[in-house]
């Protein structure tokens, strides 16, 4: 008789209230709030906690492309770019694709039997490093001083404890500085300039006039550059590009049998990519955190992991 | 007695239990997530007879992950009136084969990669972000789940990677297709995109 009292009793109990993790409480979260993960999350880092601050602002709207596309009021999220020089373009994707696939992927391949990955993976920590002047800029001129401020410890640290460059002790669990992948064209952004029209450089591939920057920039900014002669430097450079390129053949290749216009496609996964990590910079800077908010999109404070 | 009450006491904890944990759309992509890495990691599955097995489970289980109706609803956006019913039926159908096409082997040559779940974003009570990162030995690519609740599971209408939403960007390029073809050109390409193989 005890007994199925007290199992009655563990019934009401547990149909009553059903203790819900941080995870099952799904369908109520309507309601913007900072799950303790989220806070854990964040504690990590200083810079993620900034984030944090951003997100619940974030979360209570939806993203256009949310809103129902049976109704009426559907709207669709425009991230598309004016390609006035799509015969251009075009033509420039051709001669890029054809470089890719008869020059740089077999020799890429090559370069990759032979190289360890690990060795190739220190070449690319290498460069990486050696890009710290433009990327330590772009971080102050966006007014992201934390992010300058990581820039910047990681350089010393890995330049000094990292061999140059080759190993990135920075980011180790106990270190934690982040890569900061930014560069002058996001900046721009960050400042609200757009990017005009979509244009495809031969070599370098995607870009825009605002994007264009980069290149310029790089030729003032990027170490590489200043090696003496001139033929030195475009050695050096394109064994940067083999070597990127060992680490992800195949990439290109997917991305190019999975779309019906691969021209298209690149053009959108460009423009997408690019306006993301915009929005992810806006919301780390100081100065344009605010004006973020206050349009905000799904998910702009994305941890830059 | 007291080995019964234990008993009925475990049986009523997992009754009560399931449907919470079901409901979460965290758990249920990461349940699908580590079922397609099982078949991945299966041992016996090995060398080039098993691929069309393994191909064949992997169908199975992404039919249950993946919502394709609303995968080609929100591809086709404004669009998707245009077309008759007969015709969505077999862009549904042809759509979802093209992607299988084009991503199969690129999820078949996935080894040692580890996937983590880091967050969960909730977008409204019926839809939500699932945010993972594939991490291999040189790199960390960002991977979102984009989840809608419908019938009572959560399935996926938008995969995010890198930034990039696949359904934005098949968007994109159906829209500049059908700007100068009909549907039935459209569905066109994709058979021949489906046979080219």
């Amino acid at each position: 008789m005890k007994c199925c009292l007290s199992v009655a009793l563990l019934c009401a109990f547990l149909a009553v209230g059903c203790a819900h993790s941080q995870r099952t409480s799904s369908a109520v979260a309507t309601q913007p709030d900072i799950s303790p993960k989220t806070v854990l999350f964040a504690a990590d880092s200083g810079q993620q906690a900034m984030d944090a601050q951003v997100k619940p602002k974030t979360q209570s709207v939806n993203d256009d492309e949310n809103i129902d596309y049976d109704e009426d009021t559907f709207k669709e999220e425009r991230v598309e770019i004016a390609d006035p020089i799509e015969p251009f373009n075009r033509a420039m994707y051709l001669f890029n694709d054809k470089l890719y696939f008869w020059a740089l992927k077999p020799v890429a391949q090559g370069y990759k039997v032979v190289v360890p990955e690990p060795a190739r993976i220190s070449v690319k920590n290498l460069f990486f490093n050696l890009g710290f002047p433009a990327r330590f800029l772009s971080c102050l001129l966006q007014a992201d001083f934390r992010g300058a401020a990581n820039e910047f410890g990681r350089f010393g640290i890995n330049t000094i404890w990292g061999i140059g460059g080759l190993l990135d002790p920075s980011s180790s669990k106990e270190l934690d500085l982040q890569k900061q992948e930014t560069d002058l064209g996001q900046t721009l952004g960050v400042y609200g300039v757009g990017h005009g029209f979509y244009i495809i450089w031969p070599i370098f591939g995607p870009s825009s006039p605002r994007d264009s920057v980069n290149i310029a920039g790089d030729y003032f900014l990027y170490p590489v550059w200043y090696i003496y002669p001139w033929y030195a430097s475009t050695a050096v450079s394109t064994f940067e590009m083999v070597n990127s390129t060992s680490l992800r053949i195949g990439d290109y290749e997917s991305l190019k049998e999975a779309a019906i216009d691969p021209y298209v496609a690149m053009r959108d996964a460009y423009i997408q990519y690019r306006l993301k990590k915009v929005k992810v910079r806006k919301a780390r800077s100081l100065i344009f955190k605010a004006e973020e908010t206050s349009a905000p999109a799904a998910d702009a404070a994305l941890p830059n992991k | 007695m007291k080995k019964q009450f234990a008993a009925l006491t475990i049986l009523i904890l997992f009754v009560f239990s399931i449907p919470v944990y079901a409901g979460a759309p965290m758990s249920t992509v990461e349940a699908n997530v580590k079922k397609v890495l099982d078949v991945l990691r299966d041992s016996k599955l090995k060398g080039p007879s098993a691929k069309e097995i393994k191909k064949e489970k992997l169908r199975v289980i992404y039919k249950g992950m993946f919502d394709e109706v609303e995968f080609s609803r929100r591809t086709m956006a404004r669009n998707w009136t245009k077309f008759s019913p007969a015709q969505q039926t077999e862009f549904i159908v042809l759509f979802e084969q093209v992607l299988e096409k084009s991503y199969v082997d690129k999820i078949l040559s996935y080894t040692d990669q580890k996937i983590e779940f880091y967050k969960e974003n909730i977008l409204s009570e019926s839809q939500a972000e699932i945010q993972t990162k594939i991490v291999t030995s040189s790199n960390e690519i960002p991977m979102f789940y984009r989840v809608i609740l419908k019938e009572g599971k959560w399935r996926v209408y938008d995969v995010v990677v890198e930034n990039v939403s696949l359904v934005q960007n098949y968007r994109t390029q159906f829209n500049d297709i059908l700007a100068n073809k009909t549907p039935e050109q459209l569905l066109e390409i994709l058979r021949k995109k489906v046979k080219e193989h």
